[in-house]
């Protein structure tokens, strides 16, 4: 027994870590294997009996843990973009290139105090944080983020976004009426009175393109914009997508439109009175919110996940299984090899270099070099990974032009905002949708 | 004055300002990532202004003030009461210092500072002032009229009586300072030493010709370096 405890005394403060974790994840990993022989088999026959439920629930955890990864994105994008464009740095101190200053962040509103104001109502104060949270997630459910990576295909995809997405203003009215504070109470009126406003346009900017598709199924908009960046329907819709990225800038409560919490006027808005984790769940519903309208701009009118240009349909013929036994030894040395083979150069080059440091570098250039390798054939190999690599890529690019938009533009008043939704954009929304329809009807006669 | 036409259209501002953000956005940035990398400084640079202790744990400075004298941009100014009106000797900003506000406040105003270590602040019996606001029934409307009789009362208008005027009135001492300024026969120095001004330039003639008949009976050359 001294012994043990000698040789525990030794060993550091990672070695203590790494010597409970191996065996417990031994014991862990033979236990799900054993599970796995045991009861695969049932268990595999069962999920395939329910497929619809397993579905269903696959999507619903995924949707909800993908906001997270979203979020952080969109806050770190906000943080750095934003300071490069205040000639700052940024974010530069947690993880590479500060991107981890947002799971910071995350973390110091998890373990803030959870304040509730003596006079509010603390039912609907709870619930207004979870209403608008859960009306950005479950408009996830729809998008379609790749060839066959989508939560559920409605044929009525469309309406479900708008109506599922309105109910976020029924949270920030919540939230605005319970706190019991006037400033909370303006933020919730102004949100209310400017997201229903804005409803309208938006809706109506895609009806257009609506009579052009033929369809409110995402998936099958997304389809009829294969071929050429041409057909995207940004071409076909030009005034529908201005009117809809206005509307929807209106809509995601982002400058230049963000009114409801309009720091210099009141205070925060309709989060005056929030704290901890409930304020960061309106924010995190807010970013999500924003990605989500930049995957529908993306989806409507950019292509979706169509690359802009038919790409020359190529099949690696890569059987590793049919090398036998040599792949042991490849899936051994190759590795090695590569390391060795990259760091040399480095070694032989400067004179002062040491061996160790070229063989890190040699390592990193690998890893980098494999990934990439990995990445391209996954790219030409699978549909999906091509597809969410420009669904990405447009969506983030909307992102982009979101933020970028918060770092120039002053926020607007109030009745200009009204003034602008009533008089400008629907009326734009409305010549809009009778231009396309008097074009269809021309064209089909 | 030529302006370009694209600056007329509607929206055109929205689009340079955007433009001019994402050049910013890939210009070099001025942040200095500061312990890592240090400033270049001036080689004059001294930094924050601080005290120095002895090993004993006693102020070595010795409120000799040439610090404060050699101070080219009068940075530096000292005090030597603390807030709790002990002695302490501080520095820094004048506005730092309670003592010090009222003198910045009068600083600013554009009249003279009296300087405390030569020539103390004296104080002005303010109970004429009382007086005078009383037959005006307090009321600030009459200001003007208020004014012309503490001038009449004291000879000019003494600091000490406007601030007595803003505290019972409540009118600002700054609307009280601008009405007194606005008019040329208000006046904010004693007229004693507007007086004696009117003596010393009256005496000047005699004196330059006292010089001159000094300078003639000396050399008679000429008075010009006398």
């Amino acid at each position: 027994m001294t012994a043990v405890s000698r040789a525990w005394g030794r060993l550091t403060l990672p070695g203590r870590i790494v010597f409970t974790l191996v065996p417990l994840l031994a014991v862990l990993g033979a236990g799900l294997v054993a599970l796995i022989v045991l009861f695969g088999g049932t268990a595999a026959d069962l999920i395939l009996a329910n497929l619809g439920f397993v579905r269903f629930l696959a999507a619903a955890t995924i949707i909800l843990v993908i906001t997270i990864p979203i979020a952080f994105l969109n806050i770190y994008l906000e943080m750095k973009v934003i300071a490069l464009m205040n000639l700052r740095v940024g974010p530069d101190r947690v993880g590479p290139w500060g991107s981890l200053l947002s799971v910071v962040h995350g973390l110091k509103v998890l373990i803030k105090e959870d304040f509730t104001p003596t006079a509010a109502d603390p039912i609907v104060f709870t619930w207004a944080p979870v209403v608008t949270y859960a009306a950005a997630v479950m408009t996830l459910l729809v998008l379609p983020f790749a060839p066959g990576l989508y939560g559920q295909d409605f044929n009525i995809g469309l309406l479900y976004f708008f109506a599922v997405g309105g109910m976020g203003v029924v949270g920030l009215l919540m939230g605005g009426w319970s706190s019991f504070n006037k400033y909370s109470l303006l933020g919730g009126l102004r949100s209310a009175a400017q997201i229903v406003s804005y409803e309208i346009p938006l809706t109506l900017s895609v009806v257009g393109l609506l009579i052009l598709a033929g369809t409110m199924s995402l998936n099958q908009i997304v389809q009829q914009q294969s071929g050429w960046f041409t057909d995207w329907f940004v071409f076909r819709q030009p005034l529908g997508f201005v009117i809809f990225f206005i509307a929807a800038t209106a809509e995601a409560n982002r400058t230049p439109f963000d009114l409801t919490e309009a720091d210099s006027e009141i205070v925060a808005g309709f989060a005056t009175e929030y704290s901890g984790m409930r304020f960061g769940f309106f924010f995190f519903a807010e970013y999500v919110n924003v990605f989500i309208l930049s995957a529908l701009a993306a989806v409507l009118f950019l292509g979706g996940w169509n690359a802009p240009f038919p790409f020359p349909a190529l099949s690696i013929p890569l059987y590793p299984g049919s090398l036998g036994i040599p792949l042991l030894f490849l899936i051994a040395l190759v590795p090695i090899i590569g390391t060795l083979a990259l760091a040399a150069p480095f070694y032989l080059a400067r004179s002062s270099m040491r061996w160790w440091v070229a063989l890190i570098i040699g390592f990193v250039l690998f890893n980098v070099v494999a990934g990439g390798l990995t990445f391209a054939w996954a790219y030409v190999s699978f549909d999906w990974v091509a597809g969410l690599v420009w669904f990405m890529a447009k969506t983030f690019g909307f992102v982009f032009v979101f933020v970028w938009m918060r770092g120039t533009l002053p926020r607007v008043r109030i009745d200009q905002l009204m003034g602008f939704a009533w008089k400008w954009l629907l009326p734009a929304a409305l010549l809009n949708l009778f231009v396309t329809a008097a074009a269809v009807v021309i064209v089909g006669s | 004055m030529s302006m370009n036409p694209i600056r007329l259209v509607p929206g055109s501002g929205m689009v340079r300002g955007m433009a001019l953000t994402l050049r910013r956005f890939f210009e070099p940035k001025a942040t200095i990532r500061y312990p890592e990398v240090r400033a270049d400084i001036p080689p004059k640079f001294r930094g924050r202004l601080q005290l120095l202790y002895d090993e004993y744990g006693t102020l070595k400075c010795e409120t000799c003030f040439q610090c404060a004298q050699a101070c080219p941009i009068e940075c530096i100014d000292m005090g030597g009461m603390d807030t709790k009106g002990r002695f302490h000797v501080h520095w820094g900003a004048a506005e730092t210092y309670g003592e010090r506000r009222e003198e910045s406040a009068l600083r600013r105003s554009g009249r003279t500072v009296p300087d405390p270590a030569y020539d103390h602040f004296e104080g002005v019996d303010v109970g004429a002032v009382d007086d005078i606001l009383e037959g005006f029934d307090h009321d600030p409307a009459h200001l003007l009229a208020i004014l012309e009789a503490t001038q009449a009362h004291y000879g000019y208008l003494p600091v000490g009586a406007l601030k007595r005027i803003s505290q019972v009135t409540g009118t600002w001492y700054a609307q009280i300072y601008g009405t007194a300024s606005f008019y040329g026969h208000l006046r904010f120095e004693p007229p004693a030493l507007l007086e004696q001004a009117a003596a010393m330039a009256a005496r000047r003639p005699a004196e330059q010709a006292f010089l001159a008949g000094l300078g003639a009976s000396l050399s008679g050359g000429g008075g010009d370096d006398a």
